[in-house]
């Protein structure tokens, strides 16, 4: 083996001069050494470079050109905008879940939510729920009035600023405007906590609350809010949320500046005619009007 | 380092890179098919691949590339030739001083006896030990080339030697 090793640097030129020297007293090694002579001699074909080239160049060749990517900045922000733009447009129009309704001016609308329980919206009224939550909680929120019939199911909750209603499975209706929050059951059982108290509504009972002051309707003959029919009843509530209602059933600004607006009004107005409306106001509270395009005015009546 | 494209795509550069290395580049391959006209065929194969890369290949690395290509395109062709390899012309025998016929006959036998020879050797054998003879590599280096260990090498190269003594022994 350490012959064979030995033969194997020599022919490496790895052997140092005693190893060669002692190799030089093995048999083979004549042989070996014109074997080592005579082939670093031989040599391969010569080639003739320039022709070879030339034939070289004869061939059908293609080369991958290099691609050049340039970063060009302007149209690099271009894109990022965009795609900032569409991320967001995909995200409200896609992962928001949460949805809307709303009604503007002298608008009645009816919505359904996802349980087949009805909300029909008054004018000026929004209204929200979590459309993925829904199944688990039925919770929404309210901004002014709307009238529920809720299907039997998981807890409802109408949550609005003033106050929290809660029902299974009934029709009540819920009123939240400025300084007036009232709620009225006309079927089943409604709870309604306001101020940390929660107090239980049942058919044709109501739970009012105008200008702080916490009142209890009784027994409201009833069964279904008048607003849905097109009429807006009152009974002893201020002037001021009177002319408020006007001017969200009609599209006019009430000026009341030279009247009294914390009296009481009982009564009915209609929503489908502003004069009859008015008339219903002004006459029992001995008031008249005037109409410039989309301003009433509202004064004392000077008659008899 | 410039963003310029590859030299190696330019023409004048890659003829440059051409006509330095395509006769050691047929060594190698004629070392390994024995055949010159084959050995061509996968020359021109390796530098056509080199050209169409040139965009890809860094120029340091070419020449690797080159005989690297020959390697695994020979790989992948069927050999059957028989190498017969030539003496340089000016060859001197190792007795420099020795002049007598009979020496210089004897010497003659032996350089036919070894041409034959080595036409005996397997592929793997023949080409580690051409590379050794004739281009003076290291097994290191040839390790590298073919991409193979130097234990490996070392062992074609024992092979070699030891087919060639046989047969010259033999005759």
């Amino acid at each position: 083996m350490k012959k064979e090793n030995d033969i194997l640097k020599w022919f490496d030129d790895q052997l140092t001069k005693p190893e060669l020297d002692a190799l030089k007293q093995s048999e083979d090694f004549k042989t070996l050494e014109k074997i080592k002579h005579y082939s670093s001699q031989m040599e391969a074909p010569k080639v003739d470079a320039q022709q070879a080239l030339n034939a070289f160049k004869q061939r059908p060749l293609t080369k991958t050109e290099p691609k050049v990517i340039s970063l060009h900045f302007k149209t690099f922000f271009k894109v990022a905008a965009m795609l900032i733009v569409m991320l967001g447009i995909s995200y409200f129009a896609f992962f928001n879940n949460t949805k809307n309704f709303e009604t503007t001016v002298a608008q009645t609308q009816t919505f359904k939510l996802p349980d087949n329980s009805e909300v029909i919206l008054n004018a000026q009224s929004s209204l929200s729920y979590n459309s993925k939550t829904w199944d688990d909680k039925r919770d929404l929120t309210l901004d002014g009035e709307a009238f529920f019939k809720v299907e039997k199911g998981q807890k409802f909750t109408v949550n609005t600023s003033a106050g929290l209603v809660q029902v299974l499975g009934t029709q009540f209706n819920v009123k939240e405007r400025d300084n007036y929050f009232e709620v009225v059951c006309f079927e089943g059982l409604v709870s309604v906590t306001h101020n940390n108290k929660t107090i239980k509504l049942s058919k044709g009972k109501g739970f009012k609350v105008v200008n702080d002051n916490i009142e209890l309707i009784d027994n409201t003959k009833a069964t279904s809010p008048s607003w849905l029919k097109a009429e807006s009843t009152f009974t002893n509530i201020s002037l001021q949320q009177v002319i408020a209602e006007v001017q969200r059933q009609y599209d006019v600004t009430i000026n009341s500046d030279a009247i009294d607006t914390t009296q009481l009004f009982t009564g009915t107005f209609t929503h489908s005619n502003l004069n009859t409306a008015l008339q219903a106001i002004t006459i029992p509270l001995k008031l008249s009007y005037k109409i410039n395009n989309t301003t009433v005015t509202l004064y004392k009546y000077e008659g008899q | 380092m410039t963003d310029r494209p590859n030299n190696l795509c330019e023409d004048q550069f890659f003829s440059d890179f051409y006509l330095k290395h395509v006769q050691k580049a047929s060594n190698f391959a004629y070392y390994k098919c024995g055949d010159n006209a084959k050995a061509l065929d996968l020359v021109q194969d390796a530098f056509s691949k080199i050209w169409e890369h040139c965009a890809k290949i860094e120029f340091s690395k070419a020449k690797t590339y080159l005989f690297t290509s020959i390697n695994n395109m020979f790989l992948n062709t069927i050999k059957h030739n028989k190498v017969v390899m030539d003496y340089a012309k000016a060859a001197p025998y190792i007795d420099r001083d020795n002049q007598s016929p009979e020496y210089l006959l004897e010497e003659e036998e032996f350089k036919t006896k070894l041409q034959q020879a080595i036409a005996l050797l397997t592929d793997g054998q023949r080409e580690v030990f051409l590379l050794n003879r004739i281009d003076g590599k290291k097994y290191r280096e040839i390790a590298e080339l073919l991409g193979i260990s130097q234990k490996a090498v070392e062992k074609r190269m024992s092979g070699a030697l030891k087919t060639l003594k046989q047969h010259i022994k033999n005759i």
